[in-house]
């Protein structure tokens, strides 16, 4: 029952990032608001749209501390550029500082891997699927997360600052 | 309330209503290219901006809630070449939405939920090129008004509701027409009938990826040529895609790309069979990408593609690539991102260009036989190579290009040896061994470019690029070189016109080095720690264009040495050094200043020195700072100089000036001598010789009174002392030696001088010891012995400082109390001249 509740949530949210586009709005200025990707016994994962131009929907299926390999995500957004390549810069951010920095080609210009890869500005991109992430256990406290996707004119496509709370 | 208020209160109202209801202008939009480029993307629009200047060439409205575009919505833009209406929520077009727009060649409406695309739509577009319409909703091909458009070469309606693939008989005009992207709609049958109106048209590509195509009519693409076809993720399962694959019988492509995406469908338990549809095909370059379930052994996999020219695999995961069929005619294979244990060294004759990248798995390279090969890139798979590189590690003796990046340790084993045919090597990012031992390039006397760009390479052997004798590009950044100079390794590459050192630690060049670069037109030496721009060691280099000296502690350059400067530069930057501003640098400042036009963000070089300039810009710098601490310098040597040869004429003519001052006023003018001298005989000589000269013919003269000369002839000697000597004198010198205290003459003048003294209460005895005394004889004299032990006497020193200071003491002290006057003086100097002696 909670399960159900939970999805229905997520579809929700993912809907609501999707059908108001144009809510947002350059320089103004405001923080886009604060989502919550997974919440499950002991661990919590918020989100915040770190992009001025547009917020963005994103779940993780499961949650749990032992953190499962391939893990199943969501994504909905609407693209402001186009991504012919796409690349993403993952930073773990301790008091401030980057302590550990990764970053991935997630689509290339020849023979790309994924079906979103080359669409257009303007177009909706929804992704449902599994990533390519390692399992481990993560450990108590409070991580802060900052993922930027960006293409090939470095122009930011998605950005968000996580914050991975565990107890 | 007054009537001022009252129109205040109707006025402001009124006012702010008629702000809200003003037309956008286009201060929302975004001037990138002046009157050429302007961005408004989502900026609340609601229509289309209309003060944008007309002679805008790109225009993005993205993001603007448009709603619909009327009929001749963009006539203020007729020179419009690119117009961007992403996601502008446009549910309706009407006629001649576009009209005017002669020389529009790129229309971009993705996003836009379209209902009402009228029949005129895209009339007036004569020039259009490319048309964007993903995500508009379009469910038919056969409704979209494109028909006219002649010069179309590319149209993409991926991302749409498209059913069917009859290609409306439209497409049959649209003779330019090179790429048309179905892809993403949902298209499940291919018939006969449907690609008819391509037949004439064979520089098409199409994209049918991600459909969900079930069925395509054995025949529908016979005869037909594409020049592309893309089939991704378009089938259920095995069987379905082995009979659509049989259904592009009789199709001549140039390239065919089959495969599947990760996040989408795909085919389970994928048979080998599926490919054998592809007999029936001419195809000239096989492309397959990402098979989620690639078999493990790729047997007959490739049967019916032998034929082809090219194959690429990409993301395919098969641990072993074996069993390739024996007369494959491939001249290019290209193996990308897969996952393999083993080095595939295919052993494929005619292949002239292989590419083995990116894949994850393989440790080791084994060695290669493919006589034919020129092109080889074998980077970033993180592989070892124990030897290289020779004939018989790689026996490709046609081997133009070879690409060794990204991998693991290279050991440089031999010269290339062989492989004299390569104009091109690159090593970057590889860690090369045994680099310092041998001239390793010595064999490539036809290479052209070489990168051994961060490939942990020391050089500390000057033959490292022996045999380099055709060179052109040389790039080593991110190396190291031996007590991190450079040093004179490039003697033999004379025809070098690029060379980057940037990253090397350097600090110093060895002279010479550019001697035999003639032809250089490119030097990066940025990212080093030089700490001087050395002018003179780039004086070889007449050809130098672009230099590159970044990122480095160049502080400052030799002033005179930058004359030598290549004269051919075209742009020189400078930027990230910590300039010294201070003025012993100020010819090179001023240089600086004058190569302006040459530098690179010359507004941005900065200085670090002195504290006072730090932060400042460079530019900023004047000269005329310089000349105020300059008037200082000389006015200070000058004046230190005046000061001193003022000091040393005072010294010298000190007595002179007291003369002339007259400062010392006295009054007992009535004495007619300045000192009454008691000395024995026996010290006459020193008397007469040196006392008598110095002291009555110096400056000041002084008149002494001498026993010999001035006692009046006929008096008693005592009365003579008294009434001359002590009577007549302010001063009485005693002429202490020997021969004084022998003498009883002398000791009873010493002893009325002393009662003299005594009684006039005058301090008036200045002692003059002549010579070393016995102290035994002198304790005879108990009072002069005393008087000697406690009071200041003068001690003749016959050589000439000490005589110097002697007359000076002397001077000084028979000065006290004398009087001045000029007049007097010159009375007493006339006097003196005319008593005879």
């Amino acid at each position: 029952m909670q399960t159900l509740t939970m999805t229905r949530f997520l579809t929700a949210l993912l809907v609501w990032t999707l059908m108001a586009p144009g809510s947002g709005g350059r320089g103004r200025g405001t923080a886009w608001p604060t989502h919550t990707a997974c919440r499950n016994e002991g661990l919590e994962v918020l989100y915040q749209s770190c992009d001025p131009l547009q917020d963005f929907g994103f779940s993780v299926d499961q949650c749990s501390k032992q953190l499962k390999p391939n893990l199943r995500i969501r994504l909905g957004i609407i693209l402001r550029e186009d991504i012919r390549e796409l690349y993403l810069d993952i930073s773990l951010i301790s008091k401030g500082t980057s302590v550990l920095h990764y970053s991935y080609p997630i689509c290339e210009a020849d023979l790309p891997k994924f079906s979103f890869c080359g669409k257009k500005k303007g177009e909706q991109v929804y992704y449902a699927g599994p990533v390519n992430n390692p399992g481990f256990e993560i450990f108590k406290g409070e991580y802060q997360i900052l993922l930027e996707l960006y293409n090939e004119k470095r122009a930011t496509v998605a950005c968000a600052n996580a914050t991975v709370i565990c107890s | 309330m007054t009537p001022s208020q009252v129109l205040a209160g109707t006025l402001l109202p009124a006012m702010a209503f008629l702000a809200c209801v003003r037309p956008e202008s286009w201060e929302p939009c975004v001037e990138v290219v002046p009157n050429i480029t302007y961005d408004c993307m989502e900026q609340n629009l609601y229509k289309i901006p209309s003060s944008i200047p007309s002679s805008a060439k790109h225009l993005d409205l993205s993001f603007n809630p448009l709603m619909f575009l009327g009929s001749q919505s963009f006539t203020s833009f007729p020179e419009l070449e690119v117009l961007d209406l992403s996601r502008c929520e446009i549910q309706k077009i009407e006629d001649d939405a576009y009209w005017g727009l002669h020389y529009l060649s790129t229309l971009i409406l993705t996003g836009n939920p379209i209902k009402n695309l009228a029949p005129g739509a895209f009339s007036g577009l004569l020039s259009l090129q490319k048309l964007v319409a993903v995500e508009i909703n379009l469910s038919s091909l056969e409704n979209f008004p494109i028909g006219h458009l002649k010069t179309l070469k590319e149209l993409n309606v991926a991302h749409n509701l498209v059913r069917s693939f009859k290609l409306p008989e439209y497409f049959s005009h649209l003779n330019n027409l090179e790429y048309l992207d179905l892809s993403n709609n949902k298209i499940q049958n291919i018939y006969h009938k449907d690609l008819h109106v391509l037949y004439n048209n064979s520089k098409l590509s199409l994209d049918l990826s991600l459909n969900p195509i079930d069925f395509i009519q054995p025949g529908a693409f016979d005869k037909m040529r594409l020049q592309g076809l893309t089939l991704r993720s378009n089938f259920d399962n095995t069987s379905v895609m082995k009979t659509c694959i049989q259904g592009l019988a009789g199709l001549e492509v140039n390239q065919l790309v089959l495969g599947e995406f990760k996040n989408e469908r795909y085919v389970e338990e994928f048979d080998k069979s599926a490919l054998q549809g592809l007999c029936t095909l001419t195809i000239e370059e096989f492309r397959l990408s990402y098979l989620d379930d690639f078999p493990k052994n790729i047997n007959g996999l490739f049967n019916c593609l032998v034929n082809v020219s090219a194959v690429s695999l990409a993301h395919v995961y098969s641990r072993r690539l074996e069993g390739l069929p024996k007369d494959l005619k491939w001249q290019s294979l290209e193996l990308v991102k897969c996952k393999v244990n083993q080095f595939p060294a295919f052993s494929i004759p005619s292949l002239k260009r292989y590419s083995f990248t990116a894949n994850r798995g393989v440790n080791s390279f084994t060695d290669l036989t493919l006589k034919n090969l020129e092109f080889l890139d074998l980077s970033g798979n993180g592989m070892s190579f124990k030897g290289c590189c020779s004939v018989k590690d790689l026996e490709t003796p046609n081997l133009k290009y070879l690409n060794l990046s990204f991998n693991d340790v290279i050991s440089m084993s031999s010269n290339f040896m062989g492989l004299e045919l390569l104009e091109r090597l690159e090593f970057q990012h590889s860690t090369l061994k045994q680099t310092s031992q041998f001239s390793m390039f010595l064999s490539l006397s036809r290479l052209l470019y070489l990168d051994i760009s961060y490939t942990h390479t020391h050089v500390a052997f000057h033959g490292i690029f022996s045999g380099l004798f055709s060179l052109q590009v040389l790039k080593m950044p991110g190396n190291s070189f031996k007590d991190n100079t450079l040093s004179n390794i490039f003697m033999e590459v004379t025809n070098l016109t690029l060379l980057d050192i940037s990253e090397c630690q350097l600090e110093h060049v060895s002279q010479g080095v550019f001697d035999k670069l003639l032809r250089l037109r490119v030097l990066n030496m940025s990212n080093n720690h030089f700490l001087l721009l050395d002018a003179l060691s780039f004086k070889p280099l007449h050809t130098l264009q672009n230099l590159d000296c970044s990122s480095n502690r160049i502080a400052s350059s030799n002033g005179q040495d930058l004359q030598h400067f290549p004269s051919n530069l075209t742009t020189l930057n400078l930027t990230q050094n910590p300039f010294d501003c201070s003025c012993e640098h100020q010819s090179f400042l001023q240089w600086i200043k004058d190569q302006r036009h040459l530098l690179v963000e010359a507004e941005r070089l900065e200085c670090a020195m002195p504290p006072d300039m730090q932060g400042k810009m460079l530019l900023s710098f004047r000269n005329a700072t310089c000349q105020i601490p300059k008037v200082i310098i000389i006015v200070t040597v000058v004046s230190v100089l005046v000061v001193s040869v003022i000091a040393c004429l005072v010294y010298k003519f000190y007595f002179h000036l007291m003369l002339l001052a007259g400062c010392k006023k006295y009054g007992q003018g009535e004495n007619t001598y300045d000192a009454f001298v008691i000395y024995s005989s026996q010290d006459e000589d020193w008397v007469r010789n040196e006392l008598v000269k110095n002291l009555e013919e110096g400056v000041p003269p002084f008149k002494l009174c001498l026993h010999y000369r001035d006692f009046i002839p006929g008096v008693a000697i005592a009365a003579n002392i008294i009434q001359e000597g002590f009577h007549k004198s302010r001063k009485v010198i005693v002429v202490v030696s020997q021969h004084f205290i022998e003498s009883r003459w002398c000791i009873f003048e010493y002893e009325i001088a002393q009662t003299w003294q005594f009684l006039s209460s005058r301090a008036g005895i200045i002692f003059i010891v002549l010579q070393k005394l016995e102290k035994s004889l002198l304790r005879q004299q108990v009072e002069l012995y005393r008087l000697l032990s406690r009071n200041t006497y003068l001690e003749w020193e016959d050589h000439g400082l000490g005589r110097h200071i002697f007359w000076r003491r002397l001077r000084k002290a028979l000065m006290d109390g004398k009087s001045w006057n000029p007049e007097e003086q010159q009375m007493q100097k006339t006097a003196r001249k005319k008593q005879p002696l």
